[in-house]
């Protein structure tokens, strides 16, 4: 499980201490789909599935997929994940980037990008950011992102972000904002609120909780990851969010 | 002479850390960080599981001989409830600040060199337990641990439960011993004259203070269990405390 828009899940408030097998009703059984695990379970054959973090017990019966929802404040990559990556160094034919500090560089190919060739290839610097997604992550190696869809050759909006700011936020609240019901689900609103109040920004949200704002007005730019910041740090609800954002584009003018 | 508390947690409490937590009872107090997996350092580095460090800080001074032993029991007890086979050639770090310690009022001591001994380690050990769960390391168990000491009263021998330093001194055997959720032995280190059978009866009031089982519901049953044990109820502390980390996490489901 990579995406987080699952719809009708059923939840449980239930707790999981590590090593605590799950009580069978709670499994969901579908006879046409393979029972999928997401993150924080593990499956002991034959037939036991344990928690291996602690968290809520998460279960979708339509996907026949059940997880653990938890918060942590390091990356793991997975594929499929978009994430802001920045490049570190070029090497003869890749780019190294860092997708989070201290762990081992992840690598872009020359010829990740679209329409890239030897000759027309992005020229990226030390420094500068990319939006990318994971394609590779096995425990074994490190891992490796592309910025254009193998499939259709287009980038689909990944690449290099030029000029804006990039705002650390917490795993848990970049997949709030990932979510593509984030209003409903996610309980996350600022983006719909700051937009209602007529400021102009682009977004990039990546996995690795850094969120890149960009914009013609630096004081939008500030503002908005002011507002996912406190939205972020205080935990807040929705009318938190709503009073939130109304303050800080009132101190903005 | 002994510190009668209930034992106390913070989780989270250092911000930059992926995962923190401040424990205290029976007069420690612990700080614990815990960083991963991050990457390795090259001599570190194993092919097949994640390196764990562990490094014991004391209140006073730098750490010596001593620390390295408790270190050295800490990381290879920790080892075991880690799934360092999910995060090949990497390392999991955890640092153990002790801040305080419970004074010896029969003893003027002069705080200049803290000496750490057996009774600490199950502070340090259910620190570094709490600051994992915090961090979300992927665990095969929880765990806890008790001290025990043998003391002479009056001719005749009985067994202290978190020994104060008093105790501690004058102990003909102090042992510490930790069990995973699943009631399994997983850490026994003794020091001092002991038989087989005072070890037998360390074990089974050091496993009634870990392994206690959760009630099913709260109420008559738990006020009449607790006249008749003795020490502070382990697993039922580590669970509420994790639940409540839980469900401020996840206060938008």
């Amino acid at each position: 499980m990579c995406t987080s828009t699952v719809c009708n899940t059923k939840k449980q408030n239930l707790f999981n201490p590590p090593r605590r097998p799950h009580p069978p009703h709670l499994i969901p059984s579908s006879t046409s789909k393979p029972l999928r695990l997401g993150p924080g379970l593990r499956h002991l054959p034959p037939s036991d599935i344990i928690p291996t973090v602690a968290g809520q017990l998460i279960t979708n019966p339509q996907k026949n997929s059940m997880w653990v929802e938890y918060n942590n404040n390091r990356y793991l990559p997975t594929p499929g994940d978009l994430i802001l990556a920045q490049i570190t160094r070029s090497g003869p034919d890749l780019y190294y980037c860092s997708l989070s500090p201290h762990t081992p560089l992840a690598t872009l190919p020359h010829l990740s990008f679209e329409s890239a060739t030897k000759k027309t290839r992005p020229q990226l610097s030390p420094g500068s950011l990319v939006y990318a997604r994971v394609v590779l992550a096995n425990k074994h190696m490190d891992p490796e992102i592309e910025c254009v869809s193998s499939s259709t050759g287009k980038s689909d909006g990944l690449g290099e972000l030029k000029g804006g700011m990039v705002f650390d936020v917490s795993l848990q609240f970049a997949r709030r904002l990932l979510m593509s019901k984030s209003r409903e689900e996610g309980k996350v609103e600022v983006l719909e609120l700051l937009g209602e109040e007529g400021l102009a920004f682009e977004i990039a949200v990546g996995r690795n909780g850094r969120v890149w704002v960009g914009g013609e007005d630096l004081k939008a730019v500030v503002v908005v990851g002011r507002a996912l910041r406190g939205a972020d740090e205080g935990g807040l609800g929705v009318e938190g969010q709503r009073k939130l954002v109304r303050g800080l584009v009132r101190g903005m003018k | 002479m002994t510190v009668t508390t209930a034992p106390e947690a913070a989780l989270g409490v250092l911000p930059r850390a992926d995962g923190s937590a401040k424990y205290s009872h029976a007069g420690y107090t612990v700080t614990a960080s815990v960083n991963g997996p991050i990457e390795a350092q090259r001599r570190d580095e194993h092919p097949y599981e994640a390196h764990v460090d562990v490094i014991v800080r004391p209140a006073a001074g730098v750490g010596s001989t001593r620390e390295r032993h408790l270190e050295s029991i800490l990381q290879s007890s920790l080892t075991q409830i880690i799934l360092v086979k999910n995060f090949p050639r990497s390392l999991i770090q955890i640092v153990l600040q002790v801040e305080d310690t419970p004074e010896n009022d029969y003893v003027n001591t002069k705080l200049v060199q803290a000496s750490l001994n057996f009774a600490i380690m199950p502070a340090l050990f259910q620190t570094a337990v709490l600051a994992l769960l915090s961090a979300g390391v992927p665990m095969r168990a929880t765990a806890t641990a008790t001290a025990v000491a043998i003391v002479p009263q009056d001719g005749t021998k009985t067994s202290v439960v978190d020994p104060s330093p008093r105790d501690a001194e004058i102990a003909q055997s102090v042992h510490v011993l930790a069990f995973t959720s699943h009631d399994e032995l997983l850490l026994a280190e003794s020091e001092g004259d002991f038989t087989v059978k005072e070890w037998d009866d360390v074990y089974e009031t050091a496993k009634q203070v870990c392994c206690r089982p959760v009630p099913a519901k709260e109420g008559m049953e738990m006020v009449l269990d607790d006249e008749h044990t003795n020490g502070p109820d382990l697993r039922h502390f580590l669970r509420s405390t994790m639940e409540q980390k839980v469900a401020s996490d996840l206060h938008w489901k």
